[in-house]
């Protein structure tokens, strides 16, 4: 390749044309001081201060923008350009209030340290005051833009990194700013307060809110977010053993971006309602107890009950939110010391109808992401999601290859999503008939032959099945089903198979229905049919709530898997495992976690241990899991809460949280992050995978054990698929994927089509419950809802339930935005609040779920048996009743 | 052999014999009722029964806007000038009907007192050389009367006879350079463009004109739509663009008018559309109307501006050439350089270089305001001497009052002093004279205008227009303008002219466009010419043109004061209050500066800011 070469500070240098002069001297160690200039943003040359001086021709030149060019001679610290840079910081300080000394900003402002280190300490200027309202209704962040010195960089992370566009530059010369359409507040606007401005602002004109601590941090450690599915580096500033402050880390394979959650929802850490010692319960309430006796009751109880009813009275439910390790010790722990597989986490409500449909289709069950990033795709078909509430950093991925990239956008949904706006193809689909829609695509590429011939011929099975099965399929039936015009379907499918790498993201909206299987499975028809499955920019990629849905299921913390996914009855697998761990282990598939609520009420279930989940909130049927769960012989809660379900509990063990303890995540895509401790341990509070050492050394079982690394060790040993450099963050080799089918993963076969059938909704909509009502993921919550409802400023920004619904049907009922009603379903009710929405078409309603003090999951009833899911629904049939008490709810 | 201005001058005799009437629609003549002076002729028109046989048309701007509101009558092409509605009478009945010239109406010279009838007999369109604006004023917008001045005929010819490269070829042989201020040649630029790989590239024509006192482009537009869609059809054929857009402002909606209807008329003859006078080129050609931003006139922001964005100027490079309109190579030329283009392929480029000198060929339209007896659009080939422009063509300064120096350029420019009168006007000269040719505005300044006041004009006006993007001219401006209106206040101290050097270089050298690049130019020049101006607003307190209203306000002396009342007497606005015995003071609150009191004072104790007040205080 071509390279060009010229003089920086008298030392040759050369570089390729493309790069600035910046990036070259920073690459050759010259150090140029920058203020608007940053990695992950485009250039814009706006503050001046890179300024570097071209002896060749004298010419000033800002150095972050200027491209290199040959025969240039460089200096980037003569006088002149010192004096120009001073004079510049001069102006910036003229124009920026005295107030360092009361600024939270305090060190970390980098007009400060620049000035410091250009040796100015009063501007000699008079001063040009800047006025601004400070702007501080929203309990996130701060604007006071008297400070900013419009560097730009919160209008291009707005707009380059999370693709949100609230943030733009308002009036001009002076008066310039950067603010919201019409300078409204920004909780009118666009924002989602994902900080990401926040943490770019060099100055003290974006601030966090900050509940602890001002000043300057101790310590700064990288971490994984606790909250969903994306895992998205973060760093987290601590002091006096306080996490102070979280920000994007600073990462080399992207630009760092949070969404609020990881943003500013870390604070429930240091919640006063965190558990500090464990607590029995006697005589119906709880005792603080020690650790000791905590154990030694718990250790008690499991043994009695093990036996006297056998080791299947017993079950554990693990958590998405625990760590690798953790998870790894649990199962390792009811498998090998309770003796059972009546084994579970929290994401398989969702996740399970996905899993199952990956191990019929690919052979392998656990793994269903073939990227690393949407940046190289050509197509991004979206479905059943609304990634900017459920995966906010999917959501900005998809949103650049969009717009930045050049890639096209499908979306199937019902709901218009905030996608909507960039996608090329939108399809409507009526509630629960997106197989028909799917199968539609396919019969449409198949007809339309751009199928991938040789990938379907040379790496695939059952496709005769396919075809035969698709023989008959009419799409005129499909467009009358699905109510999606023939020409959107055509369209649809002729962008999906001709666009070259198309990747597939779906979400719980296609997971969780009665055929959620078949619906995925359909999906990976689509993927196989045009080659798009194991290629790198291709494949599918779904939507994980927790931080460590992926690493759970990975560590066999399921019912009929093994770690690694070896089928529990799959001898030499186990035989493996038995050796290993010296165990007998059971042979038989265990109960799933509806099947354990079921068999608890029935009272087959005697003693469960439940770690980090919240069932009784986040269950369907809460009331009946409440009921359940209170009728048990023995009860143990390890969590950071005294959550609804903790308290039903004979047990609690406190808890640490993530940010007490090390470990790893699994994130969406596969990749295997580590979370650090960045404190002690709160209280008596302790990492949960001590407490697993504990009580099985407790039980008289000890698990082989010191430390984190010795667990990992044997993790890695029988485990391949977790058998990499631990700070490898992301696999980098092209053909990546490729390797890991055939190396690590246990694949025995191609990739088969599976023929799939839409069936109609079992019960027809009955008329006295007319609405289809959708529990929706909410970007200010997660999970159960029980850590983000402890994060102070999560919880205060939207303190009511809205029932969202079309306007034609308010209006139809006479219902006013903010009249109160009652949701009633066939097995539960409750109050909520009318809203108009724009994204909902007639006859959807939805409420936000992840409110543990809003309860949704009382409406929906256990799922009905089907032949593979163990997912619950996401959507039930209700009414809604205008409500007669006028009493304000709290 | 002729030159090229007597050929087209040939040219231009009108074909028609039947009468016509084009009234001059420049903005000095619309504000002077020009409408007025239409319908008044239209009703007289009707009594006569002539309704319909004598054309009455609205074009663009003739020329000499002292003149207004007038008209060319053909086809005697006879002007009349300064007219009121009640001289239509007199026009139709004794010109129309009768035959007889209306000698009242005509202009007449203020030296020679001469009758001067047609445009050519008068000093300012004599000595012009009317090249760009050959058909302002002659023709209407209308394609017809285009077609029968050799309209499209360049764009036949290059595309049936040339090809792109020999367009460029051509191009660049005449030494065509932009007329929008860069001074760009623009043959190169075509040729960048055209090397540029691209599947797509596109041309724009930058009619943004926002420098205040120029309206060359705007009258073109108005008057002469046709030329500007011919030059860029050729640039597109010549570069390789299918797509082209005319970027004007939104305050021209004369201009827009205008275009619009030529851009449908040409589309309705196949200039533009598919299958070019079935030469298998294509080209479309849109309007894209601005939002009132000086900067988008700079060629990044403007694209910006035309993406639907924010019209914020980008760092170069990327030059449009390489990275343009939706990143794809992109022609940008200025209107004025445009029309010149079927000039130069119908003529040939050795006929346009015989224009102007080396390096700086063809003609340049200057936009002449301000002291000057004849102010308008003036055309004149490059290198003419300053002098003749403000004394041959726009009739020297009124009132005997003396030339003191000359703004070219508008808000990036720099003034000229008397040395630099007989400097060429072209590119290179000015530049050196530290003064640039801009868009071509030209504002003739006399004894009376102070030149600090001037200084603080346009860097009002440049701090106003700043985008606000970068750091020296965001907050520079602000400060410079601040420091300029304290002198003009009586407020400087000396050391501020050395902050508003440095301030000036830091934005010459460190902005990120030209705007900012170009915006201290006004300050730096009258500094480096009239830096005593300065220092006598400074040290002195006072304002020797008279002009900064701080400086100049009446102020009574005390130790002359003789407490007559008189003052007080002839102040309209009760200002002036004092009793028996004491001397008089001025309320310079309700003072509204008429100076009756100064005309009035016997004693001469009433004077106008030569002495700081402070200092008389002390």
């Amino acid at each position: 390749m071509q390279t060009v070469t010229l003089t920086i500070n008298q030392q040759e240098v050369s570089g390729h044309p493309e790069m600035t002069i910046l990036e070259l001297a920073r690459e050759s160690g010259i150090i140029i001081p920058t203020l608007c200039h940053h990695a992950s943003l485009n250039p814009i040359g706006a503050c001046r201060i890179c300024l570097v001086e071209n002896e060749v021709n004298g010419a000033l030149l800002a150095s972050c923008v200027t491209p290199i060019a040959s025969g240039m001679i460089i200096n980037t610290e003569s006088s002149r350009v010192l004096e120009h840079r001073k004079m510049i910081l001069k102006l910036m300080l003229a124009s920026h209030p005295d107030s360092c000394l009361v600024c939270d900003k305090g060190n970390r402002c980098q007009l400060r340290q620049m000035a410091a280190e250009l040796g100015i300490g009063s501007s000699e200027l008079d001063r040009i005051p800047q006025t601004a309202v400070t702007e501080e209704v929203n309990p996130f962040l701060i604007r006071d833009m008297s400070k900013c010195i419009l560097c730009a960089r919160c209008i291009r992370a707005c707009q380059e990194l999370v693709i949100e566009g609230a943030l733009d530059y308002y009036g001009r010369g002076f008066k310039a700013k950067p603010a919201t359409l019409f300078k409204s507040p920004l909780e009118n606007s666009e924002c989602t307060f994902c900080g990401t401005c926040v943490a770019l602002c060099p100055t003290g004109a974006l601030m966090e809110k900050e509940e602890f601590y001002r000043g300057t941090i101790g310590t700064v450690v990288e971490s994984t977010c606790p909250y969903c599915g994306c895992g998205c580096s973060i760093s987290l500033e601590v002091k006096e053993n306080r996490v102070a402050r979280v920000k994007p880390a600073a990462e080399d394979t992207g630009p760092g971006t949070l969404c609020v959650k990881g943003s500013y929802g870390c604070d429930f850490i240091h919640s006063p309602d965190r558990l500090t010692r464990p607590l029995v319960k006697e005589n119906g309430s709880f005792k603080e107890v020690s650790w000791d006796e905590a154990l030694a009751v718990t250790a008690d109880a499991f043994s009695r009950i093990k036996d006297k009813h056998g080791s299947d009275s017993l079950a554990v439910f693990g958590s998405a939110n625990c760590t690798n390790e953790e998870n790894y010790l649990l199962q390792r722990f009811a498998r090998g010391v309770l003796g059972t597989n009546n084994i579970d986490n929290g994401s398989s409500l969702y996740y399970a109808a996905a899993r199952q449909a990956f191990y019929d289709s690919v052979g392998f069950p656990g793994i269903t992401y073939t990227l690393n990033d949407l940046t190289g795709t050509d197509l991004i078909l979206v479905v059943g999601a609304e990634p900017a509430a459920s995966a906010p950093l999917i959501n900005y991925e998809i949103k650049r290859a969009v717009k930045l990239h050049g890639a096209k956008l499908i979306l199937i949904d019902p709901r218009k999503t905030k996608l909507t706006l960039f996608a090329d193809c939108w399809l409507r689909p009526e509630v629960d008939t997106d197989l028909m829609l799917l199968n539609s695509l396919a019969k449409v590429i198949i007809d339309e032959n751009l199928v991938d011939r040789e990938f379907i011929a040379r790496k695939t099975e059952n496709y005769q099945e396919l075809l035969d099965s698709l023989a008959t399929f009419s799409l005129e039936t499909a467009a009358e089903v699905t109510g999606v015009s023939l020409e959107q379907i055509r369209l649809a499918a002729g962008l999906y198979a001709t666009a070259g790498k198309a990747a597939i993201i779906f979400g719980t909206g296609i997971m969780q229905q009665l055929q959620g299987t078949e619906n995925v499975k359909a999906l990976l028809n689509l993927a196989l049919l045009t080659g798009n499955i194991w290629r790198k920019g291709g494949g599918l990629r779904a939507l994980l709530r927790e931080c460590n849905a992926q690493g759970a299921c990975d560590m066999g913390m399921l019912p009929d898997f093994l770690p690694g996914y070896y089928p529990v009855e799959d001898l030499p697998a186990r035989k493996k495992f038995e050796t290993h761990w010296q165990a007998n282990l059971p042979s038989k598939p265990g109960l799933n976690a509806l099947e354990m609520m079921q068999m608890a009420g029935e009272g087959k279930i005697k003693g469960l241990l439940i770690t980090g989940e919240n069932p009784v909130a986040g269950f369907p049927g809460s009331a009946l899991v409440e009921e359940a769960l209170a009728s048990l012989d023995f009860l143990v809660v390890q969590d950071l809460f005294l959550t609804e379900t903790a308290r039903l509990a004979q047990v609690v063990l406190p808890a640490a949280s993530f940010a007490e303890k090390e470990g790893t995540f699994t994130n969406l895509e596969g990749r295997v992050q580590k979370i650090r401790k960045a404190i002690e341990p709160l209280a008596e509070s302790r990492p949960d995978w001590k407490i697993i050492l504990q009580l099985a050394a407790a039980m008289n079982q000890p698990l082989p054990f010191n430390s984190l690394e010795q667990v990992q060790k044997e993790l890695e040993e029988l485990v391949p698929l977790y058998k990499y450099d631990w700070e490898e963050k992301s696999p980098k080799e092209e053909d990546y994927w490729e390797t890991m089918a055939e190396h690590r993963l246990p694949l025995k076969r191609f990739p088969r089509f599976s023929p799939v059938e839409y069936l109609p909704p079992l019960k027809a909509p009955d008329t006295q419950y007319p609405f289809i009502l959708l529990a929706e993921s909410a970007l200010f919550h997660s999970g159960s809802g029980s850590r983000s409802s402890k994060s102070g400023r999560l919880s205060r920004f939207s303190a009511s339930y809205f029932l969202q619904m079309n306007k034609i049907d308010a209006d139809m009922m006479k219902l006013q935005p903010g009249d109160r009603v009652k949701i009633v379903s066939p097995v539960g009710e409750l109050p909520a609040v009318v809203e108009h929405s724009e994204s909902l078409p007639r006859g959807l309603v939805s409420l936000p779920r992840s409110r543990s003090d809003y309860p949704v999951a009382l409406l929906f009833s256990s799922p009905p048996e089907t032949s593979a899911s163990s997912s619950a629904l996401q959507r039930c049939y209700v009414r809604i009743e205008r409500s007669c008490s006028d009493e304000p709810e709290k | 052999m002729s030159t090229l201005v007597e050929e087209l001058a040939c040219e231009r005799v009108r074909p028609e014999t039947d009468h016509r009437i084009l009234v001059c629609g420049g903005i000095p003549c619309r504000s002077l009722g020009c409408r007025l002076v239409k319908e008044a002729l239209e009703e007289e028109l009707q009594k006569e029964g002539l309704t319909g046989r004598v054309p009455v048309e609205i074009i663009g701007c003739i020329g000499d806007c002292s003149l207004g509101p007038s008209l060319i009558v053909y086809p005697e092409g006879l002007v009349y000038q300064k007219l009121a509605p009640e001289d239509a009478r007199a026009i139709v009945r004794e010109h129309l009907v009768a035959g007889r010239i209306v000698e009242a109406l005509l202009h007449r010279d203020p030296r020679s007192d001469e009758i001067l009838r047609q445009r050519e007999e008068m000093p300012f369109y004599r000595e012009q050389a009317r090249l760009v604006l050959r058909n302002c004023g002659v023709i209407s917008a209308h394609i017809d009367d285009y077609l029968k001045y050799r309209g499209y005929a360049a764009l036949a010819l290059a595309l049936a006879e040339m090809n792109p490269e020999q367009v460029i070829e051509e191009v660049k042989k005449s030494g065509l350079r932009g007329r929008g201020g860069g001074g760009f040649p623009t043959g190169r630029k075509w040729e960048l463009v055209r090397t540029a790989h691209s599947d797509e590239k596109f041309v724009i024509c930058n009619a943004d004109e926002g420098d205040p006192g120029a309206f060359m482009d705007r009258n073109i537009l108005e008057g002469d739509p046709h030329s500007v869609i011919e030059g860029i059809i050729i640039a597109a054929y010549a570069v390789g663009a299918a797509r082209g857009y005319i970027y004007v402002r939104a305050e021209y909606p004369m201009a827009v008018h205008r275009c619009r209807e030529a851009i449908a008329q040409a589309r309705q003859k196949n200039f533009l559309g598919d299958n070019i006078l079935e030469t298998g080129f294509s080209f479309d050609l849109e309007i894209r109307t601005g939002a009132g931003a000086f900067v988008c006139g700079e060629e990044t922001a403007l694209i910006s501006s035309l993406q639907g964005t924010r019209g914020d100027p980008k760092p170069k490079p990327p030059f449009p050439a390489q990275k343009g309109l939706w990143g794809k190579p992109t022609l940008i030329n200025n209107v004025e350089t445009v029309v010149n283009i079927p000039l130069i392929i119908l003529h040939g480029s050795k006929r346009f270089a015989e224009l102007g000198p080396e390096g700086n060929r063809g003609t340049k339209v200057f936009a002449l305001a301000g002291k000057v007896n004849h102010t308008g659009l003036v055309e004149v080939p490059l290198g003419t001497t300053l002098r003749k422009i403000i004394f041959d063509i726009g009739g020297g300064i009124p009132n005997n009052k003396k030339f003191k120096a000359a703004q070219t350029g508008g808000p990036s420019g720099g003034c000229l002093g008397v040395e630099s009168l007989d400097l060429p006007m072209d590119y290179d000269s000015l530049r050196e004279a530290g003064s640039i040719i801009g868009s071509g505005g030209l504002i003739v300044m006399d004894e009376e205008s102070c030149m600090v006041d001037l200084a603080r004009f346009y860097l009002d006006f440049n701090q106003d227009e700043s985008c606000g993007k970068c750091t020296p001219c965001r907050i520079g401006s602000k400060r410079m303008l601040e420091l300029l209106q304290k002198i003009t206040e009586g407020r400087g101290e000396e050391q501020d002219l050395e902050i508003l050097e440095q301030l000036a270089l830091l934005m010459k050298n460190g902005s990120l466009c030209a705007l900012g690049r170009t915006a201290p130019n006004p300050l730096l020049s009258t500094l480096r010419l009239f830096r005593d101006e300065y220092l006598a607003h400074i040290k002195e307190r006072r304002c020797p043109a008279g002009v900064c209203r701080s400086l100049v306000r009446p102020w009574i002396n005390p130790e002359l004061c003789k407490a007559c009342g008189l003052c007080a007497r002839v102040c309209p606005a009760e200002a002036i209050n004092g009793e028996k015995g004491v001397p008089y003071e001025i309320d310079l609150e309700k003072c509204c500066d008429c100076l009756r009191c100064l005309k009035e004072c016997p004693f001469n104790a009433i004077s106008q800011g030569g002495i700081s007040r402070a200092e008389a205080v002390d």
